[in-house]
Formats: structure tokens, sequence, C-alpha cells
């Protein structure tokens, strides 16, 4: 416990936003919510911030290991709503497994054109092929190395997923939520990408717009998280990567720009 | 990571994750605290299992499945666990996962700011694809399984 200076900003910085409680702010026709957890994240981010020098480097890693840990807490947490339900979960085994192919292509069909058009060259595979967590980096570790091409795309988004993932994810969910476009235990489904603190800032926002539902939305989140999290790891390896790959092969000659150039560091 | 660290953080997480949830969510403070206790020890068998059994899965597999049949039909302490842990509100959970988030972001800030804007447009892209062709995908195949 020689960094417990981390433990007392998360301890106010916590019982702060939890004070603050949600707000909401009608943007077009939706509604951006803006949740305790997303407070959190931003003032933590700012104690942080390093030409503040109010934390150490060494304190910055803990935090991120503290981070890891409670985040299999909250996975038990989505366990326990489950358990009781656990038929109905079943019941809606088709629509839960084949809403995975979304998760797992849906980084792809969105990112790779995306990424190819704006000039990023062979870091678009590793950027899109999944949603850049931690064993989506040592796929691509062990296939390309790290300081390849690939493994340079993978690392800028899982950074990027670090910094704004779950601010990103909870914005989106809620404001898509708030359309009423899609039936709550579809958005929970999505809500599942795969990682604990994006599918958390996205099940809350879906939370806070259908309390009614709210159990439910927590249960269908956390299976198909659980879903992506455990089935990722292998369709990753043999089946995004290698069509990540098939596409960037086809797509490259007609949208890709002319000249190569050198984009992910400026 | 040793075993008396781990639950050492388990603690001082938990008074931190237990007040605020009596702060936002106006729950019982002891009956809430149970329920951490609850989560955590299940966590901590998961973690038990991930380590040493010999089939390799990672541990959020392990501890979800007992925390899954800790409260299905089938166990006899379904009743009391489901009462002590829904005290303790799942964004209570949350909220301080994202504060040390946030307290560790300092550590990628020099890489994020070297970073072109194009691949910040990019992972925006990831996110949103993963999250928006499921929800797609969940909607069609609920409705034609007649689910809502």
């Amino acid at each position: 416990m020689k960094d417990w200076r981390i433990h007392i900003f998360a301890f106010f910085i916590v019982a702060i936003c939890e004070w603050i409680g949600t707000k909401k702010v009608s943007v077009g026709p939706g509604v951006l919510l803006f949740l305790p957890l997303l407070y959190a994240m931003v003032i933590g981010g700012i104690i942080s911030w390093p030409r503040l020098k109010l934390i150490k480097l060494q304190e910055m890693n803990t935090a991120s290991r503290v981070l890891s840990l409670i985040a299999l807490l909250l996975v038990t947490k989505l366990g326990v709503i489950i358990g009781p339900q656990v038929a109905k979960v079943a019941q809606s085994g088709l629509a839960l497994s084949l809403q995975e192919l979304g998760h797992f292509f849906g980084t792809v069909i969105l990112g790779l054109p995306v990424a190819i058009f704006l000039g990023l060259g062979r870091e678009s595979v590793g950027a899109t092929f999944s949603i850049d967590r931690e064993p989506n980096i040592a796929i691509i570790g062990e296939k390309y190395g790290l300081d390849s091409p690939e493994g340079r795309g993978v690392m800028a988004v899982y950074i990027c997923g670090t910094v704004f993932g779950a601010i990103w994810l909870g914005l989106l969910a809620g404001y898509l939520a708030a359309l009423k476009i899609f039936h709550p235990y579809a958005l929970a489904m999505g809500a599942g990408v795969g990682s604990g603190s994006m599918m958390a800032a996205a099940s809350g926002a879906i939370k806070a717009v259908f309390p009614e539902y709210g159990n439910e939305i927590l249960m269908y989140a956390g299976a198909s998280n659980l879903l992506t999290t455990v089935i990722g790891i292998y369709f990753c390896l043999f089946v995004s990567l290698p069509v990540t790959n098939y596409l960037y092969k086809v797509l490259t000659p007609i949208i890709g720009p002319k000249q190569k150039q050198e984009v992910i560091v400026k | 990571m040793k075993w008396a660290e781990t639950v050492a953080i388990f603690a001082v997480t938990g008074i931190i994750t237990v007040v605020g949830n009596t702060v936002g969510y106006q729950q019982p403070l002891a009956m809430a605290a149970a329920g951490y206790l609850f989560l955590l020890v299940i966590t901590l068998l998961g973690m038990v299992l991930a380590r040493y059994l010999p089939v390799k899965m990672p541990i959020v597999f392990w501890s979800s499945l007992l925390a899954v049949l800790s409260t299905s039909p089938i166990s006899p302490w379904a009743s009391i666990i489901i009462e002590y842990t829904s005290k303790l509100e799942f964004m209570a959970l949350a909220t301080p996962i994202l504060a040390y988030a946030g307290l560790a972001v300092g550590k990628d800030l020099p890489l994020f700011k070297n970073m072109s804007w194009r691949i910040i447009v990019v992972a925006l892209f990831v996110y949103t694809g993963t999250f928006v062709c499921a929800t797609m995908i969940a909607q069609v195949m609920l409705k034609v399984e007649g689910l809502i």
C-alpha cells in the first residue's frame, strides 16, 4: 500500500461524482447523458495530467492494476444478476450468439474503409480487426510484433480506447437509446463490446434512459460482454484477422490514397 | 500479484465503492458492504480456479460461472446473495473503475498527444461499429424470435 495517495484521490473523485449524480442535456432529437462514471474518468484524467505533477508514473501504473482488478467485481456483479434469470438468457441464445458477429465484424465494416481511405496502410489491419483491448494486442504482437505497422495500429487504437473509449460509448449509447429506435434489450446486447469500462459506460447510459428495464439491460449486456470476451480471443485470431487482411487487399486499390504516407504519428 | 496485496486492494476499493453507493443511490451501508463481500468471495474463488485449474480459461470466465451458479435456482444461497448484492448498485461499482482509469490515463497522454487525428477518427469508427452493428443484429434477431 505504498501508493496510498492514489486511493485517496479515487475516494474523493467517487464521492463527489456520485453526489453530483446523472445529468441530461438535450441535443437534437436525442439526449446526452452525463453519468457519474464519466465525470470520474475526466476528473481522474485531469489529476493525472503529466504537467500538473500531482501523481507519479508509478502511481498511475498502480491505478491501472487496481482498475483491472475491480473490473472483475463488475463482471461478478453481472453474473449474480444473470443467475436467477439464466433460463431467460438461454431463451434468447440465438439472438445473443448472432449479435456477436456484429461485435466482431462491426469494427472492420466501419473502421477498415475509413482507415484505408485516410491512408493508414498496414496499420489499418491492426487498428480495425477488433476493438483492440489487451487480448487483441497479444494476438497482433505474436503474429507481427508490436513494432510492425500492424502493431502500431493496434497500440494506437488501444490507447485511444483507454483515453476516450468509455466516454464515447457512454455518450453514443445514451444518445441512441434516447432516440427510441432500438429496443433496450438490443442496445444492451450491443453494449457488451468486450471491455469492462466501455460496457459499464454504455449499459449505464442505456439503463438511465430505460430505468424500468434496469436489471434486464444489465443481464443482456453482461451475457453479451462475457461472450465477446471469451469467444473473442479465438474468433479474432482465426476469423477476424484473416478476413481483415483479405478485405485490406481488396479495398486498398479501390479507396486507398495514391501514395503511401506515414500518418500514425504526426 | 500476491494474494495479500490483491485482498488489500479489494478492501480499499470496497470502502470507496460502498461509500459511493450510499452517497449516490441511498442504499444501506452495512447491507451493501455485505453485498460487496459476497462479490469479492466469488471473484477470489474465480481467480483461484483460473490460476490452479489445468484448464486454461480467463478469470472472467470462472468468476462469471461461479456468480451465475451462486444465484441460479439450483443454489441454496441464491436468495441471500441476491438480497445483499442487490443493495450494491452496478453503477456504484462502475464509477470507481472509471476513476482509476482516469487516474491511470496520464501515462498514455504523451503517446496520445503525438497521434495523428486520423487514427483518432478510425478509433471512433471502430467503437461505433462494434456497438451499432451488434445492436442492429440483436434488434432484428429478437424481433424474428418474437422476444421483443
